[in-house]
């Protein structure tokens, strides 16, 4: 070691008046320091909640009370879905800032960012002034109380399934104040639900692997809102655990052998190349799913508890219950439906006629 | 190296002392809204005269209720850490020790996870936590380490090692198989993370606590410039080595176990500053003490300003920011000293 502790000061035994200046000396460092801390005392108590003539209460999720203006005009969004959730009511031009993630619709990506869904600025939010301010169970519950602590308001919310989802449009639109296109929103979503399940109703559901993420490979647990999202597909996860995100053995899921992998991706080229891949590496090439080319790649909607979500789980159904579909397709598609499984190639074409098939639908 | 005296003490700590003022002023100044350092300076007027109704609402929100209270926690966090690494290298006569090297760090982090997993509702709990799990990893560590009624120096950094990486090991664990809310912001934690600011009391707790630590750790600073020249020296030369042994292990833990539970794993801080310190103003521990203590402050201020504005407005974690401007001062700091 280069630095020893080496005396290099002689060593003074002290008088007696130099221990006493020491000790003075001490006695003021503490001053100092007990100096500075009223001071951040009295700046943090100094925020109260500001108070709103005419404000109206509302309950958040978690059941805490928040007073809220009569007419919402700024809001912050900490979560991608709850800036979907925001511009699906129709409230967009009230979002006055959201976060990096947020990127749909095109229009919140033009928003001020306030930061990461975990790490938000604190700074930023509170420089938006925003009336109230959105938040989710990917936000840090931290991160919550400093805002309550700086007197911001922050309805909660805490989805975990598609119907809660849907809940949830209802609950921030009453937040927001715009019940009325909330209402009609979850009712359209509902109805498109209630039609799945009529077309499913019958069906045994497929065995399916979710695959959030291949190395490692990580799923979704029962209590996640997209295995509920499976569920309504007419899927049933074959990794059944509490974690949320649980990394998975390759062993296991071989043991398993789900009939259907289902991966979530914006960029349908993208994961087709990975999954090509993924037929050559040990562990995966001996899944039937993959042998077999029985991979269904959804829409990253999924991964968001927003009323996409709801597009995701019809395409997912229409790729694991084509029969049930079969009906709402062109008769010329029906054949091609017949053998969509046989190969991944024809999967995607079978997928992409799904989407168009969408389009006609609405 | 001039023998210390009163006047050159209060010199550098005075100087120091301004350093700190600047960067907190500095602190202050960069940020999301952008603030002039005159405005600055006369609303920590107004504040110190207790008029501070008079500050529009919004600027007072951002620059004096979430970036002051941030920086006072950094100040307190940066001065415990430097204390405490300052300290366990005089104990160890090893330059390498430190909150972190000794497990004490991963012990608080261990300490605090599992008191949240016990009792999430009550808001003390963590850093009671933290304290227990210092004490009783530097305790563990501590009797690990003793042959023979003597305690082997490098037996115990070694002991520390694998503490902490045994620790680290259970935290993985829990944070893996548990899930859930208050969980999930762990792992930014264990980074070292000061962007959440504490409850007033909690900041009361760290304060008192810190104040009482440094003090009781400069009280014995003349002994443990005697124990410099080895324990037996310091024996003959008349000083209680067990209690002093004894009072700045307490003292150091307990000054890890309030920095990791307000802020978690910051490192490097308690490593280099002590050294930094060592190098310019020599090692008389009478001014090594205070000196850290503020160095420390000013390090954690100056890094945590920079985690908040390098990438703004997305935050990184404090301590990546000390790692990486660490690191590499500690390489330039070790072949400065080797020539």
């Amino acid at each position: 070691m280069g630095f020893d502790f080496q005396l290099r000061a002689p060593y003074r035994v002290n008088s007696k008046s130099e221990r006493r200046r020491f000790a003075e000396f001490c006695a003021g460092i503490i001053l100092l320091l007990l100096i500075s801390c009223p001071a951040s005392i009295a700046a943090q108590s100094g925020a109260t909640p500001a108070k709103i003539p005419g404000g109206r209460e509302v309950t958040d999720e978690l059941g805490r009370k928040l007073r809220l203006p009569r007419e919402v005009d700024r809001v912050v969004s900490l979560a991608p879905n709850l800036t979907e959730i925001v511009f699906a009511l129709g409230d967009g031009n009230h979002l006055a800032g959201d976060t990096d993630y947020c990127d749909y619709p095109p229009e919140a990506l033009q928003k001020p960012h306030v930061g990461g869904t975990v790490n938000p600025n604190l700074e930023e939010v509170a420089a938006l002034m925003p009336e109230v301010i959105l938040a989710t169970s990917i936000n840090r519950r931290e991160t919550v109380n400093a805002l309550d602590r700086v007197g911001l308001p922050v309805f909660i919310t805490d989805p975990h399934s598609v119907d809660e989802m849907i809940a949830t449009v209802e609950h921030i639109g009453s937040a927001l104040a715009v019940e009325k296109s909330a209402a009609a929103l979850a009712a359209g979503l509902r109805a498109r639900l209630a039609e799945i399940d009529r077309r499913l109703a019958g069906s045994a559901p497929r065995r399916v692997l979710f695959v959030v993420w291949t190395d490692p490979l990580i799923s979704v647990g029962r209590d996640t809102f997209i295995a509920d999202a499976l569920r309504r597909a007419g899927g049933r996860s074959v990794v059944d655990t509490s974690a949320e995100w649980p990394h998975v053995s390759l062993e296991e899921i071989v043991r398993l052998q789900p009939e259907v992998l289902v991966f979530a991706s914006a960029h349908a080229g993208e994961t087709q190349r990975d999954i090509e891949a993924l037929r050559a590496r040990p562990g995966w090439k001996s899944l039937e799913a993959i042998e077999r080319g029985k991979v269904v790649v959804v829409s990253d909607a999924i991964n968001r508890p927003a009323p996409r979500m709801v597009d995701a789980v019809e395409q997912l159904a229409r790729a694991l219950h084509p029969d049930a579909f079969a009906a709402a397709l062109a008769p010329s598609a029906d054949s091609d439906s017949a053998r969509s499984h046989s190969s991944t190639s024809d999967l995607i074409r079978f997928e992409s006629r799904t989407e168009e098939a969408c389009a006609c639908d609405r | 190296m001039r023998p210390l005296t009163v006047r050159r003490l209060l010199w550098t700590c005075g100087g120091l002392a301004l350093l700190l003022l600047a960067s907190v002023v500095l602190a202050l100044k960069l940020g999301a809204v952008p603030v002039s350092v005159t405005d600055l300076v006369l609303d920590l007027g107004r504040i110190a005269i207790g008029r501070a109704d008079q500050l529009p609402s919004e600027y007072r929100l951002i620059v004096f209720d979430l970036r002051l209270p941030r920086i006072l926690l950094g100040i307190l966090v940066g001065a415990a850490l430097s204390v405490a690494g300052a300290s366990f290298q005089a104990l160890l006569r090893n330059p390498l020790a430190d909150p972190y090297v000794l497990g004490v760090s991963s012990g608080a982090a261990l300490g605090s996870i599992l008191a949240l997993i016990i009792a999430p509702r009550f808001a003390l709990i963590t850093p009671l936590g933290a304290l227990i799990g210092a004490i009783a990893t530097i305790a563990g560590v501590y009797f690990l380490s003793r042959r023979d009624g003597q305690l082997d120096s490098t037996t115990l950094l070694l002991a520390g090692i694998i503490c902490a990486s045994f620790f680290s090991a259970i935290i993985l664990f829990l944070m893996t198989t548990l899930a859930g809310r208050d969980l999930r912001g762990m792992a930014f934690w264990l980074m070292g993370d000061l962007s959440t600011p504490v409850t007033p009391a909690i900041q009361w707790i760290f304060t008192v606590g810190l104040v009482v630590g440094i003090g009781a750790i400069y009280s014995t600073s003349a002994d443990l410039n005697l124990m410099l020249t080895g324990e037996r020296e310091a024996i003959h030369l008349g000083v209680d080595v067990t209690r002093v042994k004894l009072v700045v292990y307490v003292c150091a833990s307990l000054l890890t176990a309030l920095a990791v539970s307000a802020s978690g794993a910051i490192g490097y801080v308690g490593l280099l500053v002590p050294h930094v310190v060592r190098l310019i103003f020599g090692s008389d521990y009478r001014l090594l003490i205070p000196a850290s203590a503020l160095c420390g402050a000013i390090a954690i201020v100056l890094a945590d300003t920079l985690a908040r504005t390098i990438v703004s407005p997305t935050e990184l974690p404090v301590g990546a920011m000390t790692a990486m401007a660490g690191a590499p001062v500690f390489i330039y700091l070790l072949r400065r000293g080797l020539r």
